[in-house]
């Protein structure tokens, strides 16, 4: 369980990794004292090893040859009691150089040593501490006979053996010579170096963790920050948003985003609910009539011609009713964008004509006169749907309109866009009122709630226009006369 | 009990005046603010259903203007059923709400307690020697026998029970009782006078010659 959190997992992934460099680096570091020991060892030997051949060289001198096979005299240096005799050291005349005396220990049993031994095996000289044999196997003697005699040869590898680390060769002559010493201190130095290591890696794997621990949950912050706001919206409280402190950070710009979609969602929101307390605002008073309309009717007997009113007014409601169902569907359907509209070309300035022919009644029973001014124009799109939002331009234009006004519908091409302005000599819009004429159930007169009129018309409008890509807006005109105009712009081409 | 109502809706209007007629009011209506806040001053209605959203003047308006002179108590209809409608409409003089849509019996038992509260009765029974008068019911008995009588008789009884021992003039008796669609000048009231003292005796209202009817 408590893996499934990204801390712990992070936690976990840093540990391991921090564990296996550390491990790597403390071995490599213990490998590399470990060659440095061992060289420094090696090295030893060899210098040892090289004092030690040239000496024998001049042992085996011309004026010295002859002595070999007697007995040796004891080394001139001494030798202590503890260690045996030492016996068939024919080489008598073999001495250290003054300089090199010091090299060996004679009397530790743990220092330098050498042993020089003769092709049949036997001692020829040994440092009092020498063991009586090499510990190691000395490798067979490399050069080949007839080879030249007096040209030392590097001696074999060194080996290690029983704590003891030698080297050893044959000389020309075939003597074997052996240097070797004991590397209990290296081992020791060794393993202090492995135990130093282990601790230093442990303190680092501690801080390190502790620096991890620390970093992740500060990285992580953000997140918890995220989630508890996220479960308040998603319980409901839309108005919640992110602290975003540190917006430079990735985790910062995932909550600038979350907080714009959060204030979309809650916009979205507000509008949807207002939409609807809207909606049902506008069904109360056809509801009321057909209330009270029948609930007048039911409380006796009457007669036929009574009854007829009463249907007739319920009709009337209904009716309403029905008209603002069908606004309310046809918004939602742009809104969801379902809505289908039919792309074909044709010209507007025609369709425009036709909408002026179905509106002329209208305005002649108002006594409004109607004046175009159409310039042929193709454009494509739903001729249908955009002459629904002329009609319903117009519409508006001839009811709030004075008796003996005038309607002005004017179609032209401007900058590439087809522009159609609807403009009447009524009273215009109060500029309170300007900003909201399109919005839903907004009405200018809050008592204009006729039949004809449910306050979804221009926002029908607007969504047909929107759909096919252009804009409406309104404006009062200017100088006298000049009431409100609406103004249409659509794309050329669609 | 004369009654006015304003409201926008034709259909409404209409049906509710039907309504309240039929219940034995006197209705004047009213389709606009301006008209409605005019009829209001100008008449002393037992009662005003008034809608809040209308043409010209709304109905907050005409309630302010009209509570600087008159007391008439008001029923709003409206539809608007915010909590801060509701409180807006009774602090701004408002005597009862209806939220749109409504029934009728709740709007006729609103209208009889806003009408009963503004007389100062506390029931809808009263007791006038063994004349009993149910408001609620609007039914009138005589020793416990409910008394056949016309709406409009119903409604002389009504308003002469309710001022009691006061002297009402027959010009009150004609704006209480008759809209202003019937003529004043015509005998009607003499008429009503007579029935209701042929049915629950002659003495039950008295006629103060040259001032009007009182019921003692």
């Amino acid at each position: 369980m408590i893996f499934k959190s990204i801390k712990w997992r992070l936690q976990l992934w840093y540990g391991v990794i921090l564990v296996a460099v550390l491990a790597g680096f403390g071995v490599m570091a213990y490998q590399l004292e470990r060659g440095r020991l061992w060289r420094q060892v090696d090295e030893d030997l060899h210098r040892r090893f090289a004092v030690l051949t040239s000496a024998l060289h001049q042992a085996h001198g011309p004026e010295n040859r002859h002595r070999n096979g007697h007995r040796p005299e004891p080394p001139p240096d001494g030798m202590p009691d503890d260690f045996p005799p030492p016996q068939d050291l024919p080489l008598e005349h073999f001495t250290l150089p003054p300089f090199a005396a010091g090299w060996f220990d004679t009397n530790q049993p743990n220092g330098f040593y050498y042993l020089i031994l003769s092709p049949t095996g036997t001692r020829l000289a040994a440092s009092p501490n020498a063991p009586a044999a090499p510990r190691g196997e000395v490798p067979p003697a490399r050069n080949a006979p007839g080879q030249e005699p007096n040209n030392p040869r590097p001696p074999a590898p060194a080996w290690t053996q029983d704590g003891f680390r030698e080297i050893a060769n044959h000389t020309p002559s075939d003597e074997t010579v052996v240097v070797g010493c004991a590397i209990e201190p290296q081992r020791r130095e060794l393993k202090l170096t492995a135990v130093n290591l282990t601790v230093m890696g442990g303190l680092v794997l501690l801080v390190g963790l502790a620096g991890g621990w620390w970093l992740v949950g500060r990285a992580l912050r953000p997140i918890a920050e995220i989630s508890s706001t996220a479960t308040k919206i998603s319980a409901g409280d839309l108005s919640q948003r992110i602290n975003t402190a540190e917006a430079e950070s990735e985790l910062g710009q995932l909550a600038a985003v979350l907080n714009s979609t959060f204030a979309r969602l809650e916009t979205a929101f507000a509008q949807q609910q207002q939409f609807a307390a809207d909606a049902a605002h506008e069904l109360r008073t056809p509801v009321s009539v057909l209330l009270t309309q029948t609930q007048t009717a039911l409380t006796r007997e009457r007669e036929a011609a009574s009854y007829r009113q009463t249907v007739e007014a319920c009709q009337r409601a209904a009716q309403r009713m029905r008209k603002l169902i069908e606004s309310l569907l046809e918004l939602a359907r742009f809104d969801a964008g379902q809505e289908i509209l039919s792309r074909q070309p044709f010209d507007l300035a025609r369709a425009a004509a036709e909408c002026v022919e179905l509106i002329r009644p209208l305005a002649e029973e108002r006594r409004v006169k109607i004046s175009t001014e159409l310039a042929p124009l193709e454009i494509t799109g739903d001729a249908g749907r955009l002459a629904q939002v002329i009609t319903n331009l117009l519409t508006n234009a001839v009811q709030f309109n004075q008796p003996e006004g005038e309607v002005r519908l004017r179609l032209e091409a401007r900058d590439g866009l087809a522009v159609l302005e609807v403009a009447d000599t009524g009273r215009g819009i109060a500029p309170a009122d300007l900003p909201h004429v399109f919005e839903r159930f907004y009405r200018a007169d809050p008592a204009r709630t006729g039949a004809g009129n449910s306050g979804l018309g221009l926002s029908i409008c607007k969504a047909i226009v929107e759909a096919h890509g252009g804009s409406i807006e309104a404006a009062n005109g200017s100088g006298s006369g000049a009431g409100a105009t609406f103004t249409l712009r659509l794309p050329v081409r669609n | 009990m004369r009654i006015l109502i304003v409201e926008d809706e034709p259909d409404l209007l209409a049906s509710l005046a039907q309504a309240l007629r039929e219940e034995g009011y006197a209705v004047d209506t009213a389709d606009n603010g301006d008209d409605g806040l005019f009829n209001a001053e100008g008449t002393d209605y037992d009662a005003m259903v008034l809608d809040v959203m209308l043409p010209g003047m709304n109905g907050w308006e005409i309630l302010r203007r009209l509570r600087q002179t008159k007391k008439t108590p008001v029923l709003m209809l409206t539809a608007r059923d915010q909590t801060r409608d509701r409180v807006k409409g009774l602090d701004g003089g408002a005597d009862d709400y209806v939220v749109k849509p409504f029934d009728l019996e709740e709007v006729f038992a609103r209208l009889r307690a806003i009408i009963r509260r503004s007389t100062n009765q506390t029931t809808n029974l009263r007791e006038i020697g063994n004349i009993q008068i149910d408001t609620a019911a609007r039914v009138v008995s005589l020793h416990n026998r409910p008394v056949e009588l016309t709406a409009r008789e119903y409604s002389l009884v009504e308003f002469l029970a309710l001022h009691r021992g006061e002297v009402v003039t027959r010009t009150q008796l004609y704006e209480h009782l008759f809209d202003e669609n019937e003529s004043s000048l015509s005998n009607l009231l003499d008429v009503h006078v007579s029935n209701v003292r042929k049915k629950l005796g002659a003495e039950f209202i008295v006629t103060r010659r040259g001032h009007g009817y009182c019921i003692e």
